[in-house]
C-alpha cells in the first residue's frame, strides 16, 4: 500500500511537472498613452512573476516597464518624469531626434524625487522607438529591474498605407528579454539569463486574428541576440528598420535582432484559423561571436538560453476580424538615403578589447578608452554630414547606437547593407574583426554644454565603459556653465508666492538653457531644460518654506541664483 | 542542486565583475554581520523619546527590522510586524523598527512622515530614526525591509538572523518559511538557528558618503 503510494505520488509530481512545462501565460500588453503631454512616473515596485515571492522590479506608472507612447510627428511634447525611484536615475528617448539636454543621456541625472519636464518636436519617421535609463554604471541595473518603455511614432506616410494598425489586435508590441530569476524570485543583475521573457511575461502565448498581423519587436535584452524565425520556417516580412519604414517589405525566414534594435514585421495568418505557430530564437546557429552564441561551460556568462534554439512566444491563430488586412503591401515609402558624396568628415571609432589594470576581466573600448564623463571625443559642428566608420578589432560584436541621428549604414564587413538593414538605423551590429560605416546628417540641435553619447548597447558593455559623446557646436558655443557671484540675471514674482511663479528676465537675455528649482537643503524639485514659462511655473504642490530657483542663461550660460518664500 | 550552481555562479560573478559598479554608486556591498557584536546606540523613537537596548532590562535579545515609509516591499510587513511584536515582546524578544533611509534624498522619510506612518499603521512597537544611517551601517542593512535578531550571549549582543522576514511579501497567506520568527523560536528554545541567514529584499538602502 505504502509502495502503491509513492509510485501514486510519483507519478503526480511527475505529471504536474510536465503540466508546468507546458502551461503558458497570456503575454501581457503595456497599456497606452497618447497626446501631447506624457506623465511617467517612475517607482520601485514589485510583481507576482513566479509563485511564491514577488519580484522587486522598477515600473513607470505600474508594476514592470512602462506605457506605449503612441506620439505624432510634427507634435511637440512634453514629458513629466518624476523619479520616485530609490535611486538617481535618466530617462533616455531611444531614437528620437531631440536636443541633448532634452535626450535623457548620462548627464541629465534626475535625482530621488524630482520631477524632470523635457519636450520636444518629434521630427522622427513612424515607427518603433523606446524609452530606457542611462545613468552611466547603473544602466544595466535599473534595465533588468523592468525599467523601459515603448514610443510609437506616427506619420502621414505610415498612416496612409494598408498596415496592421490597431494595437494589441493586429499590432503587437513585443520586447524581448531574457532574465536570471534566483530562488527568491529576485531577478539577478548579470549579462544573460536563464529565463526568456517577452514583455515581462514568461512562457507567453497570444490569440492573434487569422489575417496579416504586424509584430513592433524590441530587443531589450542586456546582451543577447536573438535570430528570430517561426517554427514552420513561415515567412515574414520586415517593414521598418530602426527608425523608419523601408522602400519595401522584405521577406525573411530569419532575422538577426541585436540588443536596442527594432524591427516591425508582418505575418501573413490568413485562413490559420484554429493553429499555433511559435515565434523562436534559432540561436543554435550563432558563433562564438555573437551574443548569445558565446557559449561558455561555466563561469559568469553560462546561461542556458546559450548558443541554442529556444521559444519566445507561441502565437494561437483565432477568428479574422472585420476591416482586416489580408495582404502583404507591395512598397512601403521612399528612403532617401544620404548620399556619401555628402559627407564633409569621416571619423573613425574602433572597438577593442583589451586587459586594464583594475578592470576585471576583458574590458571593451571605443578608440582605446574607456568613457570618461568629463572627456569629448569630438566637436560636431552643426549641420555636418559625417560618415562614421567604426573597426571592431576585437574578437566579439558589439551593437553600437549613436544618439542625436538616424543613419544609413554605407556598408557592413564591405558589402553594402543588406535589404532589411537599408533605412533608417540607429543601432548597427559591428561584428568582431570587421569594420562598418554609416551616414548621418547633424541636424537642428546645437549645445556646446551637454553632448550626445555612442555606446555599445550592451549595458553590462556600456556600463564598463564603452561609451563616448560628442558635442554638436553651433550657435550656442559660449563656454562652460558656472555659477557666477554676479548680480542675478533675473528675478522672481510674487515673492512669497503661493500657487504660480514667474521669472523676469534682464533684457540681454535670450533665453533659459537650464532652469532648476531646489529647497532649503537641497533638494532637486524640478529639472526644467529650456523651459516654457510664459505663464508662470506652477508651485502650488510645493510645501511652505524657502525654495532657491537657479537659472543658467542661454546667451552667457552662466547660472546665477535667486530665491524665494513659498507660502 | 542547479539552483544552488547559479547562485555560487551569481555571487562569484558579482564579486568578481560588479563590485566597481556597486561601489560607484554608492551602494552597500553586501557583507554578512552575521555573529557579529553590536554596540548599543540611542534613537530617537516616533513618540519623542530615545530608546536603547539598555532600556529593556529584561530583554532576552532583539527583533531589529530597518524599514521606511515609501518603499512598497517594506509597506507590506506592517500587519506582520504588529503580530511579530506582540508576540515576542511578550517573550522578552521585543521588536524595534528602525528606519535608516537618507533623509535629504528621500522627502518621505522625515521624522514627521515616521509619526504619520506609524500612526497610520498603528504601530505598537517603536519606529526609530537612525538619521545619520550609523546603525544601519553597524548592521550593515541592505535593503528596506532587512530583519535581524540579536541575542544576549556574556552581556554581549550577538548577530544570530540576518535577511528576510519569510518568503512571501504580498500574500502573507501563502508564507512557507518564516524565517526571522523560526530563528528566534529557535533561539528561545536555546537551539542552533537553523537558516541564520537569507537575503533580504526590498528597497536599496544607499548610505551617504
Amino acid at each position: 500500500m505504502k509502495k502503491l503510494f509513492a509510485i501514486l505520488c510519483l507519478f503526480f509530481a511527475f505529471f504536474s511537472l510536465k503540466l508546468q512545462a507546458q502551461t503558458y501565460n497570456t503575454l501581457w500588453i503595456p497599456d497606452t498613452l497618447s497626446g501631447t503631454t506624457f506623465n511617467l512616473a517612475m517607482k520601485d515596485t514589485f510583481a507576482q512573476i513566479l509563485p511564491g515571492n514577488q519580484t522587486i522590479t522598477g515600473g513607470i506608472n505600474g508594476k514592470l516597464w512602462g506605457p506605449t507612447l503612441f506620439i505624432n510627428k510634427g507634435d511637440t511634447v512634453h514629458m513629466n518624469v518624476q523619479n520616485n525611484l530609490n535611486d538617481s536615475t535618466t530617462l533616455h528617448w531611444h531614437g528620437m531626434h531631440l536636443p541633448a539636454v532634452m535626450d535623457g543621456g548620462p548627464h541629465q541625472v534626475i535625482p530621488p524625487g524630482t520631477l524632470w519636464q523635457p519636450y520636444w518636436k518629434v521630427t522622427n519617421d513612424a515607427a518603433t522607438y523606446w524609452y530606457h535609463p542611462h545613468l552611466h554604471e547603473t544602466t544595466q541595473e535599473q534595465i533588468t529591474k523592468g525599467l523601459g518603455g515603448l514610443i510609437i511614432v506616427r506619420d502621414n506616410i505610415e498612416s496612409a498605407l494598408p498596415l496592421p494598425r490597431t494595437y494589441s489586435v493586429d499590432d503587437i508590441p513585443l520586447v524581448l528579454t531574457d532574465r536570471d530569476i534566483s530562488t527568491t524570485n529576485q531577478f539577478t543583475v548579470v549579462p544573460y539569463g536563464d529565463s526568456m521573457m517577452v514583455n515581462g511575461t514568461l512562457r507567453p502565448q497570444y490569440t492573434i486574428p487569422a489575417q496579416v498581423v504586424r509584430l513592433r519587436i524590441l530587443n531589450g535584452a542586456i546582451e543577447r541576440s536573438y535570430n528570430l524565425g517561426f517554427s514552420d520556417n513561415r515567412t515574414f516580412y520586415v517593414i521598418t528598420s530602426d527608425g523608419g519604414l523601408l522602400n519595401a517589405p522584405v521577406a525573411l525566414t530569419r532575422y538577426l535582432l541585436h540588443a536596442g534594435e527594432r524591427i516591425e514585421i508582418l505575418v501573413n495568418c490568413t485562413g490559420q484559423s484554429g493553429t499555433n505557430v511559435f515565434l523562436k530564437a534559432y540561436n543554435s546557429t550563432l558563433t562564438q561571436q555573437i551574443p548569445g552564441g558565446d557559449a561558455f561551460p561555466n563561469g559568469p556568462f553560462q546561461n542556458y538560453l546559450q548558443r541554442s534554439d529556444f521559444n519566445i512566444l507561441r502565437l494561437n491563430i483565432g477568428n479574422q476580424t472585420s476591416n482586416s488586412i489580408t495582404t502583404i503591401p507591395t512598397t512601403l515609402t521612399t528612403v532617401n538615403t544620404i548620399p556619401a558624396t555628402n559627407a564633409n568628415v569621416t571619423r573613425f571609432v574602433t572597438i577593442s578589447d583589451t586587459n586594464i589594470v583594475g578592470i576585471p576581466g576583458a574590458a571593451f573600448l571605443l578608440n582605446h578608452k574607456l568613457f570618461d564623463i568629463n572627456y569629448n571625443n569630438y566637436n560636431v559642428p552643426l549641420n555636418n554630414t559625417e560618415i562614421w566608420q567604426i573597426t571592431n578589432s576585437g574578437n566579439f560584436g558589439h551593437p553600437f547606437h549613436i544618439h542625436d541621428v538616424e543613419f544609413n549604414i554605407i556598408s557592413a564587413s564591405g558589402a553594402a547593407p543588406a535589404a532589411a538593414q537599408a533605412g533608417w538605423k540607429d543601432v548597427v551590429f559591428v561584428p568582431a574583426n570587421s569594420t562598418v560605416k554609416f551616414i548621418a546628417k547633424f541636424e537642428d540641435y546645437a549645445d556646446s554644454l551637454h553632448p550626445f553619447m555612442f555606446h555599445c548597447h550592451i549595458a553590462l558593455h556600456e556600463d564598463e565603459g564603452m561609451m563616448g559623446q560628442f558635442i554638436v557646436t553651433g550657435n550656442n558655443t559660449t563656454g562652460i556653465s558656472e555659477i557666477t557671484n554676479e548680480e542675478s540675471r533675473f528675478s522672481l514674482y510674487p515673492n512669497p508666492a503661493n500657487e504660480k511663479l514667474f521669472v523676469k528676465l534682464k533684457e540681454e537675455f535670450e533665453g533659459i538653457y537650464y532652469l532648476r528649482l531646489t529647497n532649503a537643503i537641497g533638494r532637486t524639485i524640478l529639472m526644467l531644460p529650456r523651459p516654457q514659462i510664459e505663464n508662470g511655473i506652477d508651485i502650488s504642490t510645493l510645501k511652505p518654506g524657502v525654495y532657491f530657483v537657479q537659472i543658467t542663461d542661454e546667451k552667457t550660460l552662466k547660472t546665477t541664483t535667486q530665491k524665494f518664500i513659498k507660502q | 542542486m542547479i539552483f544552488l550552481k547559479r547562485v555560487v555562479l551569481l555571487l562569484l560573478f558579482l564579486a568578481c565583475c560588479f563590485t566597481n559598479i556597486f561601489a560607484s554608486g554608492g551602494k552597500n556591498n553586501y557583507k554578512s554581520t552575521l555573529g557579529d557584536t553590536i554596540e548599543d546606540f540611542s534613537l530617537q523613537n516616533v513618540d519623542g523619546n530615545f530608546i536603547s537596548l539598555a532600556s529593556y532590562p529584561e530583554a532576552k535579545g532583539f527583533i531589529i527590522v530597518f524599514t521606511c515609509n515609501h518603499c512598497p516591499f517594506a509597506k507590506l510587513y506592517s500587519d506582520r510586524f504588529n503580530s511579530i511584536a506582540k508576540k515576542y515582546g511578550a517573550l522578552n524578544v521585543p521588536l524595534l523598527a528602525i528606519n535608516p533611509m537618507d533623509t535629504i534624498v528621500y522627502e518621505d522619510e522625515s521624522f514627521v512622515g515616521m509619526q504619520e506612518k506609524a500612526k497610520l499603521a498603528a504601530f505598537t512597537f517603536p519606529y526609530l530614526q537612525d538619521n545619520l544611517q550609523s546603525v544601519a551601517k553597524d548592521f550593515n542593512a541592505d535593503h528596506t525591509p532587512h530583519a535581524f535578531v540579536i541575542w544576549k550571549e556574556s552581556n554581549q549582543w550577538i548577530i544570530k538572523y540576518t535577511g528576510a522576514i519569510d518568503d512571501n511579501g504580498a500574500e502573507g497567506e501563502k508564507v512557507k518559511n518564516h524565517y526571522l520568527t523560526n530563528a528566534v523560536d529557535d533561539l528561545l528554545a536555546s537551539n542552533k538557528v537553523h537558516e541564520p541567514e537569507t537575503r533580504s529584499i526590498g528597497c536599496a538602502v544607499f548610505y551617504r558618503k
